[in-house]
């Protein structure tokens, strides 16, 4: 038998083999529709961050006398709103607040939903049918008639609608979250693990969330589309963003009026919804299939 | 006589399977189930699927707790008189699944250095362990150390799982069906590798397997298992040569032969064992014995010595008994 090449420390020197992660993301440049879908996504996010530079005009500055003005008229790339605000800087600005409203609630839902999953799937048993049927309560609710409900419960505003909406995604999260777990910790490497004495904590953190992040998180970036349109929605019904800030649900909702007069300039929020939650629904997908191979 | 490095005593252990008061159905899947394990020695278990071999198995590791029954530790039971973590340390298993049996994400380093760390080694010295038992193991640590399970075929995966359970330095390896997913010549790679082992480390093995070819080459004792009792134990060579239970014998004469004259022709045992969540009364295999008679559908049988160190529970070796 062939000798090992030892480091100084005696430790057997070892061939790197391509990591997981890097092999999904080999898979994942393969897939055009999803980097294309990734470059869209991408540039939306940019825009938002970096608004105050790429916006033409201020967005709550307005000129009474260029109301609704076309799309293509002179200093109104997209036109103008309903108080004259130009619509381009409006959609720009409106970016930062419809894809903060689509994230966050679903990050923060990402955390808790995971945390209430895996330890509901690891523990099987009792705990898992207790923690399941409770989150069944909030599953019976229609998820736009759940975040109405709460978010009308609190009062209208930014924080109660990100709140509404979290509580919102959490059932779903942790429901993808405990069945994924629950089919790992049925495999026998959780059994040799638990052979050699591990405690749960350790086995949880050593194989278990490896193995059923990447899955989770997946289903969590394609609910962001959801989320987006629900507080969209929410602002729509006056429940989340107030005037005169900038939101893709909120714009729909004061250029209504216009529809008959300026039909394409009311469109564009839904639009640029449409756009971006799109986009992020093919990212996920394309994130599935790269991370859905065995080998 | 050496004491017994491991003892199973009346292990049983029933799961329900639904329905609720009265009407609560539980499976029999082990049914007391009592051997003692020599140093050094290694006992063969034989017996259909459904047996409850593998619970058998989970239940010697305490990876199941058994309802009743003790598993003891060169006679110190475990839970009371030694630990849970000590006997971990002593008594290890290799599962039948090879893949399944490794995390995917883990490279084959850190999969065999964890339990070791674990147990309060450093990571640098369960990782040099970990070097060294792939080498052991006919895996050189260079090329293989850094992979991930599915770069691996069976065969090597299988070796990495042996290597897993030999980081702890047990005395005991508990062989769930360790050999039986492999092709032929890398499973007798890797029994020839067992039995090295074995010679080198002292250690004993509990071989569960489904083929009776393997078990007579690998295992000094035999215990055939039928609906989670024991039929028969004994020696390999006076179990194989003159077996006192029809099961067994059944059960041999199903073995594939190489010699065309030995062919069988006839299937020795005709059907399915019977539902384990009701098994027959009196002799559980009655219903699918050649030989059963009188007694063996109402009593069930005594388990009575029939050689040396070769025990066997059926009916006819008492009527011998009685006629002798």
């Amino acid at each position: 038998m062939a000798v090992a090449a030892t480091d100084i420390n005696g430790l057997p020197t070892r061939d790197k083999s391509p990591s997981y992660w890097a092999s999904v993301g080999k898979r994942f440049l393969k897939d055009k529709v999803a980097v294309g879908a990734g470059c869209v996504a991408l540039t939306m996010v940019l825009m938002a961050v970096f608004a105050p530079w790429v916006a033409p005009a201020d967005p709550l500055d307005g000129s009474m006398m260029d109301r609704l003005s076309p799309i293509g008229s002179e200093g109104y790339i997209l036109g103008a709103d309903e108080l004259g605000r130009d619509m381009l800087s409006r959609l720009i600005y409106g970016g930062r607040l419809s894809l903060f409203m689509g994230v966050t609630p679903v990050l923060v839902a990402f955390f808790v939903g995971s945390a209430i999953g895996v330890t509901a799937g690891f523990a099987g048993g009792w705990v898992n049918t207790i923690t399941m049927r409770v989150l069944d309560v909030f599953y019976a609710f229609p998820s736009v008639l759940l975040a109405i409900a709460i978010s009308g419960a609190l009062g209208a505003g930014i924080v109660n609608g990100l709140l509404s909406l979290t509580v919102v995604f959490i059932p779903p999260i942790a429901r993808v979250a405990e069945s994924v777990t629950t089919s790992v910790r049925k495999l026998e490497y959780i059994e040799a693990a638990r052979a050699s004495g591990a405690s749960g904590l350790r086995i949880v953190k050593a194989h278990v969330l490896g193995n059923v992040l990447g899955p989770i998180f997946v289903y969590a970036t394609s609910l962001i589309s959801v989320s987006m349109i629900l507080a969209a929605g929410l602002s729509f019904l006056g429940l989340g963003v107030s005037p005169p800030n900038a939101e893709w649900g909120l714009m729909l909702n004061t250029l209504r009026n216009a529809i008959y007069v300026q039909p394409w300039l009311a469109a564009l929020p839904g639009v640029a919804i449409f756009i971006t939650s799109i986009s992020f629904n093919m990212l996920s997908d394309g994130l599935r299939s790269a991370m859905d191979v065995k080998a | 006589m050496t004491p017994p490095i491991l003892t199973a005593a009346g292990l049983v252990k029933h799961f329900r399977a639904g329905g609720m008061g009265a009407k609560r159905k539980v499976v029999r899947a082990v049914d007391g189930v009592t051997f003692d394990l020599a140093p050094g020695e290694t006992l063969g278990v034989v017996g259909e699927s459904g047996c409850g071999k593998s619970t058998m198995a989970r239940l010697v590791v305490q990876l199941l707790s058994p309802d009743t029954g003790t598993v003891k530790f060169q006679g110190r039971s475990v839970g009371a008189d030694m630990s849970l973590t000590e006997f971990r340390r002593q008594v290890q298993m290799v599962f039948q699944d090879s893949y399944a049996s490794l995390n995917p994400r883990m490279t084959m380093i850190d999969a065999i250095a964890f339990g070791p760390m674990v147990h309060g080694v450093s990571k640098r010295d369960a990782e040099r362990k970990a070097g060294d038992l792939l080498e052991r193991v006919g895996l050189e640590p260079n090329r293989f150390g850094a992979r991930y399970p599915h770069e691996l075929s069976g065969g090597q995966r299988q070796r990495v799982n042996i290597a897993r359970a030999l980081a702890f330095d047990p005395q005991v390896l508990v062989l769930d069906e360790a050999v039986s997913a492999l092709d032929k010549s890398v499973e007798a790679q890797v029994l020839n590798l067992l039995m090295d082992l074995r010679r080198e480390r002292g250690l004993s093995y509990v071989f569960i397997s489904h083929d009776l070819n393997v078990v007579r080459h690998i295992a000094d004792r035999v215990m055939v298992m039928y609906l989670g009792e024991i039929a028969e134990i004994g020696p390999t060579r006076s179990l194989y040569t003159a077996p006192r239970h029809p099961y067994t014998k059944a059960l041999l004469a199903a073995m594939p032969s190489l010699d065309p004259d030995n062919r069988t022709e006839v299937a020795p045992l005709a059907g399915d064992p019977p539902n384990p969540i009701d098994p027959p009364p009196g002799c559980r295999f009655h219903t699918r014995c050649a030989l059963a008679f009188g007694p063996c559908s109402l009593t069930k049988p005594a388990t009575l010595v029939v050689g040396a160190g070769h025990l066997a529970a059926c009916h006819l070796n008492a009527r011998k008994g009685e006629a002798a």
